[in-house]
């Protein structure tokens, strides 16, 4: 069994928005990290990461997108997450997830408040 | 796995393939609507049979192929209890609560969010050997749990 993202690349002024496709779990990981490279390698310091609404994040996700905000603290870059849903935005409470990052309701609300 | 099981009871036994564990999540979000559970105690639902499962998985068989995972589900005074049996032999050592800090510092791996995740969201949950073989995770949610 196979399971993919499809994570595209955008760029709204200084923030760099990775728009992710998908569930997020341990499969994730070098969708994920490839992404965040490219993004660093562009000389990204403001990054976003949208999610769709309704996907799957498990415990193996939530170490994938903590070692991304691990790699954000060592080089100094700010980041935002958005799309995801209540559920999601509590469990990121919990785990300490929103320590690090900030969730926002919007794509708009995102690049206006990283900008 | 489970000898009887009388109504409104519901068990699901999946193969031992990562990913599986969404036909469980699903299975418990129906069985929850059934009883009127609200979305949020669904998605707690949701999240901590897959966790528990994926465990079974991944830690419970050691990702044996042939291994199963049977996930029992029951509804009484209110709560929704859940037993999610895997045929190892329970788990030697809980890891200590996941320390964001340590771990964006990269002093802690990035382990121990499922067992985290299970105790944070159920009102009830025990780890137990089976004395007929195997380990069993039992879990309580209460439906009308409004925190």
């Amino acid at each position: 069994m196979q399971y993919t993202n499809e994570i595209k690349l955008e760029q709204h002024g200084p923030v760099t928005l990775l728009d992710i496709q998908g569930d997020i779990t341990g499969f994730s990981e070098p969708f994920l990290n490839e992404a965040y490279k490219n993004a660093d390698n562009q000389g990204a310091s403001n990054i976003l990461l949208k999610t769709e609404r309704d996907i799957y994040i498990n415990s193996g996700g939530i170490a994938v997108l903590i070692q991304i905000l691990a790699q954000t603290k060592q080089n100094n870059q700010l980041i935002g997450i958005t799309g995801i849903s209540d559920h999601f935005k509590k469990i990121f409470s919990m785990v300490g997830i929103t320590r690090f990052a900030k969730i926002y309701d919007t794509v708009d609300e995102a690049l206006e408040k990283m900008t | 796995m489970i000898t009887n099981l009388n109504p409104p009871a519901v068990e699901v036994t999946l193969c031992n393939q990562l990913g599986y564990e969404r036909i469980a999540m699903e299975c418990s979000a129906s069985f929850a609507k059934i009883f009127g559970c609200p979305a949020d105690r669904i998605e707690d639902l949701k999240t901590v049979v897959a966790e528990a499962a994926l465990n079974a998985m991944e830690h419970g068989n050691q990702g044996r192929a042939n291994a199963k995972v049977t996930i029992f589900m029951d509804f009484k005074d209110d709560i929704i209890n859940v037993a999610v049996i895997d045929e190892g032999n329970g788990i030697r050592e809980f890891p200590p609560k996941p320390d964001i800090t340590r771990i964006i510092d990269n002093i802690d791996p990035p382990n121990g969010f499922g067992l985290f995740l299970i105790k944070q969201l159920t009102d009830q949950v025990e780890f137990a050997r089976r004395t007929d073989g195997g380990h069993v995770v039992k879990m309580g949610i209460k439906i009308s749990r409004t925190d």
